[in-house]
């Protein structure tokens, strides 16, 4: 999300317009969240501009009110601005009555989201996945309307309430080899003047919105953001279009700050290297699905599995660094423990996955809706890749245990993002499988040998000495049998799902202290059958999210999972269909 | 103990652990029965007191794990640092 990089704008606070002498801004911003926008309010020598009221009713009042509280010789007109008709841009301002007198108080939108608001649109406002409940809005001055060509390219008069006038221009503005972003010019009667850009993608109505050397940008800076992109209405060649366009006019280096929906105000520098980033996203976003209802219902399930998965797995790759750098104490070696310490930030971990059971605790209570806590889950997913180096932190944990946990993360922001997720099923000699899988659980990462031969040369020794004291074979405490059956059968599934479901399982035996594990692999006509089972447990079954998440990891694979739990005896069923 | 130790409540299990160990008691049982997760800052004050108990004559166990604490725990590794024990019976029987 935007940070600051310099001198921005001071929130709440009323400040000169750089670039348009005698106006000033009045930013309100909000901590980032999906239920309202930043609201941004423009005193001009002709009017009071709003910009984005925002989604909830006591943000707009508080607008309202702040303009009621403006000395003024007489009333100016108050024109509210809609970077988009997204409900979390607007819906306040219909529960306050300032913003429906027409005698002093004028909307402009983009003409698709115009309509969308007098049709009450809830697909494309985004109220029907944020659950909200919309009433019919009225425009008052539509831009980019097609339906009236003379507009573009003419200079065309609009009233405003209180008899002040506007004209506006509509017209081309051109970057690169050819291509274009429709562009409207509002002029006062003063010579003031606002610029507007049409920049489709995040929605078809998107606009940006210039003042002096500021930009207006709406949700741009976020609209290949997971959770974001695909949204109703998102389009993702519109989408890169507008973001080359809007790049191109940053390059022109007459824009000193931007302002985004929400978020808080950068430089353009700092917008740049954000919308370039958003627009290598974007390219890669060919094919997602629609973020609807529906498919926020099921990432939200998805989100909490895949969280309370990410949660055990994170603690014990923590727990494994504790370990290591507690044996490396014992040794002596307390500055190489420090370095192990580092690569793991439990701290940071520890409050990401504690907000995220706060937030879910509150969102069940309250009964919100799915994407929510899909959002949610999201954010802390991307951070907490960030929270771990996962590449060094798998030379000395356990790097099946990392690389699942980085694989589950980005399986979830793919989910998210409406991606298909990775599976390449193919032929696979499942005997062989099982057999790699069985090794990694049994076989230390270094023998006894290898670390004695490598004690004279520090380099070698101390990350062999790690990575030994690091990995610990899941299967070396218990008794363990692998029943092929002399069966070397062809199946199709996902190679790396599978292993990947098969270890999980183990984990659950072992960790919940079977004695006894084995896998039985049986072939029976057109399936083969994989039955994983421990005895001797100590502890009931896993959670029930810990089961949906092995459900889908099974389904993932290619094959389909049934489990059987009694007490001290679990069974794990898999069955796969063979490969003709 | 009882509920979750977590990135909030770490730090009052360490404070209250490391009390027990300013006031000389060099023998601690944890009773886990109602903890039912534990997240990484609760497994480095297990660590933390296990570095601390490492003298002759001092004693430092678990008991009544529940199944998630008890894997976490088998998954690290810190199985093979302290004992653990089925119940608080059990583990002061075995003392």
């Amino acid at each position: 999300m935007p940070g600051g990089d310099g001198p921005t704008l001071e929130s709440q606070a009323w400040q000169p317009v750089p670039g348009a002498p005698g106006v000033a801004v009045y930013p309100f911003i909000r901590k980032i969240d999906v239920v309202s926008s930043n609201s941004y309010l423009i005193r001009m020598p002709d009017a009071i501009i709003v910009i984005d009221p925002g989604g909830l009713p006591e943000q707009a009042g508080m607008i309202a009110d702040l303009i009621d509280d403006l000395p003024c010789d007489h009333k100016l007109p108050v024109i509210t601005f809609l970077t988009h008709a997204h409900v979390d841009h607007f819906l306040g301002m219909q529960s306050v009555p300032f913003f429906a007198d027409a005698t002093r108080s004028i909307t402009i939108v983009h003409d698709t989201g115009a309509t969308a608001l007098a049709g009450q649109d809830i697909r494309l406002t985004q109220a029907a996945v944020l659950g909200q409940k919309m009433e019919s809005l009225q425009v008052g001055l539509r831009l980019f309307c097609r339906q009236e060509p003379a507009c573009f390219g003419t200079l065309i008069r609009s009233p405003l309430p209180g008899g002040t006038n506007v004209a506006i221009r509509y017209g081309a503005w051109s970057f690169g080899d050819g291509a274009h972003i429709d562009r409207g010019e509002i002029l006062f009667g003063s010579g003031s003047r606002i610029e507007v850009y049409h920049t489709p993608g995040h929605s078809p109505d998107s606009i940006c919105i210039r003042v002096g050397r500021l930009l207006f940008i709406g949700d741009l800076l976020f609209a290949a953001n997971p959770g974001i992109a695909g949204l109703a209405g998102w389009n993702q060649q519109a989408l890169i279009r507008s973001l080359d366009g809007v790049l191109a006019l940053l390059d022109r280096d007459d824009i000193d700050l931007v302002c985004p929906g929400h978020g808080r105000v950068i430089t353009a520098k700092t917008a740049q290297s954000i919308l370039t980033g958003a627009r290598g996203e974007a390219r890669g976003l060919g094919g997602i699905k629609e973020l609807n209802s529906e498919r926020a219902a099921k990432t939200a399930v998805f989100a909490e599995e895949c969280m309370e998965q990410v949660n055990e797995l994170f603690s014990i790759m923590a727990g494994r660094l504790w370990y290591v750098s507690y044996v490396l104490e014992c040794l002596g070696e307390s500055a190489v423990a420090a370095h192990a310490d580092s690569l793991i930030r439990g701290d940071v971990i520890d409050e990401l996955l504690d907000a995220f059971r706060e937030f879910s605790i509150e969102h069940h209570a309250n009964n919100h809706v799915s994407i929510h806590l899909a959002l949610k889950a999201g954010q802390v997913i991307a951070r907490l890749e960030r929270a771990f180096e996962k590449d060094r932190l798998a030379r000395i944990i356990d790097s099946t245990i990392v690389l699942r946990a980085a694989r589950l993360l980005s399986a979830y922001i793919s989910m998210l993002r409406g991606l298909p997720l990775p599976a390449e099923r193919g032929r696979c000699d499942l005997h062989q499988i099982l057999e790699g899988v069985i090794i990694g659980c049994s076989v230390p990462s270094y023998s006894d040998d290898e670390v004695l031969s490598a004690a004279d040369d520090d380099e070698t020794f101390f990350p062999m000495l790690l990575a030994r004291i690091g990995t610990r074979p899941l299967l070396e405490d218990v008794s363990f049998a692998f029943n092929d059956g002399n069966e070397h059968p062809a199946v199709l599934i996902d190679r790396e799902h599978f292993a990947d479901l098969v270890t999980y399982i183990l984990e659950d035996l072992v960790g919940n202290g079977a004695g006894t594990v084995s896998i039985d692999m049986e072939c029976t006509g057109d399936m083969v059958v994989v039955r994983i089972t421990g005895s001797g447990m100590t502890a009931r079954s896993p959670e029930s999210k810990v089961r949906g998440f092995l459900l889908w990891l099974a389904g993932q694979a290619g094959g389909s999972l049934t489990v059987d739990d009694a007490g001290e005896f679990r069974q794990f069923r898999i069955e796969i269909a063979r490969a003709t | 103990m009882s509920g979750r130790v977590d990135s909030l409540t770490a730090g009052e299990l360490e404070q209250a652990i490391n009390g027990e160990i300013g006031q000389g008691h060099r023998q601690i049982l944890l009773n886990f029965t109602d903890v039912t997760y534990i997240s990484s800052g609760g497994l480095r004050v297990l660590l933390a007191t296990a570095k601390q108990l490492r003298g002759a004559g001092d004693k430092y166990a678990l008991c009544s794990l529940s199944a998630e604490v008890h894997k976490v725990l088998k998954l690290a590794g810190f199985l093979s640092i302290f004992a653990t024990y089925p119940s608080e019976g059990e583990a002061l029987a075995r003392w």
